[in-house]
């Protein structure tokens, strides 16, 4: 009897996993199926079993692309924490009206299609740019700053285009925050910073936790911000797949790269969420595993 | 509790919508109708004053899906040949579609304009037999080249793929972005043909291609162009389309074409072989065939037409234009890519190992 009702609370959540599983888990198990498949000169795929596109993985140039990624991604990670940290600080700090509108102009860009905003900023940092035309203007320099193409160039766009996720997560994990508890170490003589160390950074370990993972993953996968801020000079997990999907006309290695990404996002969490449970005793609620 | 299922109830609805309108596109499929389904690049490639044209002579409206490379048409095509009458894809597309058997055989005798097609770009490699493709636009790949800006950096004036590894022209040069592209110029400058397979060539264009790596400020393969006309860059090798783009907003900005040849490109129609309506789609590729039409389009998307007929109806400042109206020594000078798939691998390796170095 109680599972029955068990079940029938949880029943309008069935259709609803029926769809993720539809739309997410069979596209995935095509994904791991393809990896391990061949294809001929022409791009066509041939169902011949074979291990080569993994073995291809671990050619030295792609071990480069993954670490680059790799390191992209922890960096954009640290660089939205650093930024974001403050801003989902003293916003969780505002009164009521002024928090919500402060959340609305942090949502306000996703408003606008992320391939606009990437132009935006060749717009900005171009030669023929924003910056460089006040800078030339204000006769601070006579000839461009070349700002573009460059590693940093692609940083900036990816943590630009991410960091919402990192302060609205961070944020969630402040606002929830015991004020008595702040205030309880203020009256044993604690001060602002010994405060902050002490109790609000480890309470909001969670909230950082989440927003690590929920920009990660995701700076794994934004090629296009390499491709029109970086010049197409740095090779990143998602351009490499990109690539071969089309002109390369690899689909199964394509396919095994996929994996390979899966299999390392997962790898970064795991050990990221052994870190946060050490930190916090388990009370990781907003880590995705 | 009652939020919650007033919200699930939202989300099946849409569900259940989306499951409908997936269902109704499956079910688009009707005889003798008045359409035709066509896919090809966006950005204006089929102009849409042509196509209105054609729907108001014949009443036959023009369903055009954009798309963005040759691989997504390939996709489309061969999920669902049965949805698609006509598409415009590149040579070395037009071989592999038509060597997977996708195409359909066109009937010359229901393309009684066919004739118009300049014998040079029929039967090419692709379409050895002239059966599968009607060749729509041609292009070619150069040097777009700011020589004022080549001065100023103290380099020597450039003639030829060679001159790009001058030490002075660091970070001024901008490319497609593709290793067979890339290769290929690199293969020229050695004297050697496109796709070349002997190790000992490719092993020696490794070694060219790397020592290139400082002078290259970007790879790009859409608007290569706009980086001379904001002056990043003073040497472009791009699709002649772009180089006319560029040369539009800025005569500064010349053409060089490499005294070592260039790359040609063929798009041209190919008829899906399940497509639902062949008569219409003959009827299309007719009327994009008359002089006059062909004339208007190459004036309008900047490409040269293969159409011999439409010479006589293009305007002057297309006749003057060096890179749409190509001299027949510089057209002598050109090659395909012809046989991607047997360099493919490696080129795309050495491509990668180049970036990653």
């Amino acid at each position: 009897m109680v599972d029955m009702k068990k079940f029938k609370q949880n029943a309008p959540a069935i259709p609803i996993l029926v769809w993720f599983g539809i739309l997410v888990g069979i596209p995935l198990i095509f994904v791991v199926i393809l990896s391990f498949l061949s294809r001929d000169e022409l791009g066509n795929i041939v169902v011949r079993f074979t291990l080569d596109n993994y073995k291809r993985i671990f050619d030295p140039i792609y071990i480069k692309v993954f670490i680059n990624s790799l390191f992209l991604a922890t960096l954009t990670s640290f660089i939205t924490m650093i930024i974001g940290y403050p801003v989902a600080y003293f916003t969780a700090n505002l009164e009521k009206k002024k928090k919500a509108l402060a959340i609305l102009l942090i949502m306000l860009p996703f408003w606008i299609s992320s391939l606009l905003r990437t132009y935006g900023w060749i717009i900005l940092l171009g030669n023929t740019g924003l910056v460089n035309n006040l800078l030339i203007g204000f006769n601070i320099i006579d000839k461009p700053l070349s700002m573009m193409y460059k590693f940093s160039t692609i940083l900036t766009g990816t943590a630009y285009m991410l960091i919402p996720f990192m302060i609205i997560a961070i944020y969630n994990s402040v606002d929830k925050l015991d004020r008595s508890l702040l205030e309880a170490s203020y009256d044993l003589g604690a001060g602002k910073w010994k405060t902050f160390f002490k109790i609000t950074l480890p309470l909001t370990i969670p909230g950082i936790a989440g927003g690590f993972t929920l920009v990660f993953i995701p700076s794994l996968g934004l090629f296009f911000i390499s491709d029109l801020l970086g010049g197409g000079k740095n090779i990143f997990l998602g351009n490499l797949i990109n690539s071969l999907i089309t002109k390369g006309r690899n689909k199964p290695l394509a396919a095994a790269f996929s994996v390979g990404m899966i299999i390392m996002v997962l790898i970064v969490l795991f050990i990221y969420s052994r870190l946060v449970k050490r930190n916090t005793g388990g009370a990781d609620e907003n880590s995705i595993i | 509790m009652n939020m919650i299922s007033k919200k699930i109830k939202v989300v099946l609805g849409l569900a259940l919508m989306m499951v409908l309108v997936f269902a109704l596109v499956g079910c688009g499929k009707n005889e003798g109708s008045k359409e035709i389904n066509l896919m090809s690049w966006g950005g204006d490639f089929i102009p849409r004053e042509v196509i209105d044209q054609f729907t108001e002579e014949t009443g036959i409206k023009v369903n055009y899906k954009e798309v963005t490379s040759n691989e997504d048409t390939q996709s489309l095509l061969e999920a669902n040949p049965d949805q698609y009458d006509l598409a415009v894809v590149t040579d070395y597309m037009v071989e592999i579609l038509r060597l997977n058997g996708m195409l359909e055989v066109l009937d010359k005798d229901k393309l009684s304009n066919f004739s118009n097609i300049n014998p040079v770009y029929q039967g090419n490699y692709y379409d050895a037999n002239n059966e599968y493709a009607m060749p729509y636009a041609v292009s070619t790949a150069f040097l777009l080249v700011n020589p004022e800006g080549v001065e100023a950096l103290g380099a020597n004036p450039i003639t030829s793929y060679a001159d790009l590894w001058q030490e002075e022209l660091k970070d001024n040069i901008v490319v497609i972005d593709w290793s067979v592209e890339i290769m290929g110029l690199v293969l020229k400058s050695l004297g050697y043909n496109y796709n070349e397979t002997d190790p000992v060539k490719v092993a020696e264009a490794k070694e060219k291609l790397f020592q290139l790596s400082d002078n290259i400020m970007r790879f790009e393969t859409n608007t290569p162009e706009d980086s001379l006309v904001n002056g990043e860059a003073v040497v472009g090798f791009m699709y002649s389309n772009q180089a006319v783009n560029g040369n539009a907003q800025d005569d500064k900005l010349v053409p060089v074409f490499p005294t070592e040849g260039m790359p040609i490109y063929i798009d041209a129609f190919v008829m899906s072989k399940d497509a639902p309506n062949k008569d219409n789609a003959y009827k299309f590729l007719n009327f994009l065939l008359q002089p006059e039409i062909a004339a208007q389009i190459a004036d309008i998307t900047d490409f040269i037409t293969p159409n011999k007929a439409a010479e006589e109806y293009l305007t002057e400042d297309f006749k003057n234009n060096p890179m749409l109206n190509v001299s027949d020594d510089v057209m002598a000078n050109t090659s395909f890519y012809i046989d991607v798939a047997a360099v493919l691998e490696e080129y795309e390796h050495i491509y990668s190992e180049f970036k990653m170095q």
